[in-house]
């Protein structure tokens, strides 16, 4: 979308550069067509000027960035919270885990009457 | 100023950003000493060992599927044509004994599955499908306990609210639509909608409720921007990105509420990058998360409420520290240079703890990855059981017990670990 807003941008841009050199050459005659309604002009800035305040936001929040990284801890730190954050934390799908176990976690192993036939899961069997 | 200095302007300021941002990557490159891999193995981890038996598939749910045998002479009555239009007839003739007449089986089978959402309280799910139904399933029993259809039929994501008592919805017709499971059935035996979120310019790829907060509704949209709102009043509280500065600058595909602090939020986008925000605060975005080299479809927060996981249109899931936008860890499969078709994360859940990391992939796979050593510990789509499509959406349950995975193959499936658990207790 910015490519095609760009290249937009430059057309009138383009535009207003061409208006501009046939009035410098048609100096002291008088034009050879009726004068060229400036809106092109306008929208070009218009849009130009949208676009840099959009660059200038960004300008900013980049340098924000940067700055607050200078007092950033390196990845390590992270790391090693990552490590930590997992300890202790009991975990119904790991083969070896921190307890207590909680005995709902084998709810879906038990025997379980379906009122639409006489389906029974057990653990180990071929369910489908 | 004139159009030609508003120009020079405008071309200076896209340098000094190019240049900013070439300065940032460096910087933030510096700061990476080691990643999740490195720490941990130097500190004696080694990958979880999963056997082929240990994550069984203990439920398999399809929904709308059935059949029936329609007398061959029936069949071409108009009545009985418009009912089952649609259906596939089997080729064989059948006989069927009780009236000794000709007949056809007619079969349909549901439609892909395109999301999940577990209820907060333990069993219950709701999936939605390409045939423009929601189904809340009883996942213990396999049972549907409702089953919805919605006026637009092009749907792409579904939630369940905090309280289990609503469901929403949304999708190409860019709203969110909301329904009370305790409504009364209408004449034709459908749950009326009980408020639709409208305002979105684009399709709604994800919506979340906030943890706790029943009236609290996140979606992200095709439109670039993701809103929250007030789905008592059907008002949009917030809007996140869009016209204000640091938006994402494409379609956003997937949101994931902070559980841990419930103002803040991750989402993914065609951008390739993951956006963090706080809905206190609605413009910027408090971090942008970079890495990935293609669309960012899933996004979770890791189970510390510190970190975030990622999947991606390049193959990868990766994860990254919320507070300082490190890119801790890539998760990725080596592919032969000249595969060009990789396939894509879909979606992405953590276990409760966070050291399982469960990826679905477009090509049917269920990677389990060990987030300390980023191994694959188990492919559940190389088990018994397994989908034959497309893994579309996966979540686990609020106790962590289970992981429930939707497919294009029409179904969902229940995974639960049955092999022998061994629990370490604490010694005082």
């Amino acid at each position: 979308m910015t490519t095609r807003r760009m290249r937009r941008e430059e057309e009138v841009g383009a535009m207003g550069t061409t208006e501009g050199r046939s009035r410098e050459e048609g100096e002291g005659r008088p034009p050879s067509r009726l004068p060229i309604p400036r809106t092109g002009d306008f929208l070009g800035k218009h849009r130009l000027s949208a676009a840099i305040n959009r660059l200038d936001q960004e300008i900013h929040s980049l340098q924000e960035e940067l700055d607050k990284l200078d007092s950033t801890e390196p990845s390590s730190a992270a790391c090693k919270e990552v490590l930590v954050s997992m300890e202790g934390i009991p975990d119904a799908l790991l083969p070896v885990t921190r307890g207590p176990e909680i005995a709902a976690w084998n709810r879906w192993f038990e025997r379980v009457r379906s009122s639409h036939g006489h389906k029974w899961w057990q653990k180990g069997s071929d369910f489908s | 100023m004139s159009v030609a200095e508003l120009k020079e302007r405008h071309i200076a300021a896209k340098a000094t950003v190019n240049g900013l941002r070439e300065r940032l990557k460096q910087r933030r490159q510096a700061l990476l000493d080691t990643d999740v891999v490195g720490y941990a193995k130097s500190h004696g981890k080694t990958a979880i060992s999963l056997g082929s038996t240990d994550l069984v598939c203990c439920r398999t749910m399809q929904g709308h599927t059935g059949k029936v045998y329609v007398r061959i002479a029936e069949l071409e009555k108009p009545d009985v044509m418009r009912k089952y239009r649609g259906k596939d007839v089997s080729n064989d003739c059948l006989s069927h004994n009780a009236h000794k007449k000709k007949c056809v089986k007619l079969s349909w089978f549901a439609a892909k599955v395109y999301s999940l959402d577990w209820a907060p309280e333990r069993n219950r799910i709701v999936s939605a499908s390409q045939d423009g139904r929601l189904i809340v399933w009883n996942a213990l029993t396999s049972q549907k306990t409702h089953a919805i259809k919605l006026h637009c039929a092009w749907v792409m994501t579904c939630a369940f609210a905090p309280y289990s008592q609503s469901v929403a919805c949304g999708g190409l017709d860019s709203a969110c639509s909301i329904f009370n499971l305790n409504s009364q059935v209408d004449r034709d035996g459908n749950i009326p909608i009980s408020r639709i979120l409208t305002g979105h310019k684009g399709y709604v790829s994800s919506c979340q409720y906030v943890p706790d907060q029943e009236s609290r509704l996140i979606t992200s949209s095709g439109d670039q921007t993701c809103v929250l709102w007030d789905v008592s009043t059907g008002q949009r509280i917030s809007v996140f990105g869009g016209e204000f500065p640091s938006g994402h600058t494409a379609d956003v595909l997937s949101v994931s509420v902070n559980s841990s602090n419930s103002n803040m939020f991750v989402s993914g986008s065609c951008d390739a990058t993951a956006r963090l925000w706080d809905t206190r605060k609605a413009s910027p975005a408090v971090r942008t998360y970079h890495g990935h080299e293609g669309d960012v479809n899933a996004v979770k927060f890791f189970p510390d409420g510190q970190r975030l996981g990622t999947g991606s249109d390049d193959g990868t899931c990766r994860l990254f520290d919320m507070g300082t936008g490190h890119q801790l860890q890539v998760y990725s499969q080596q592919h032969d240079s000249n595969d060009n078709d990789v396939p894509i994360v879909t979606s992405i859940a953590f276990s409760i703890s966070g050291r399982l990391l469960f990826a679905g992939y477009s090509n049917g796979d269920c990677y389990v990855w060990d987030t300390l050593v980023a191994e694959v510990v188990l492919n559940l789509g190389t088990l018994q059981n397994s989908h034959e499509g497309r893994i579309s959406c996966l979540g686990l349950s609020s106790d962590g017990s289970a992981l429930c995975t939707g497919s294009w193959d029409k179904s969902l499936k229940i995974w639960a670990f049955g092999g022998h658990r061994r629990v370490i207790h604490s010694l005082h």
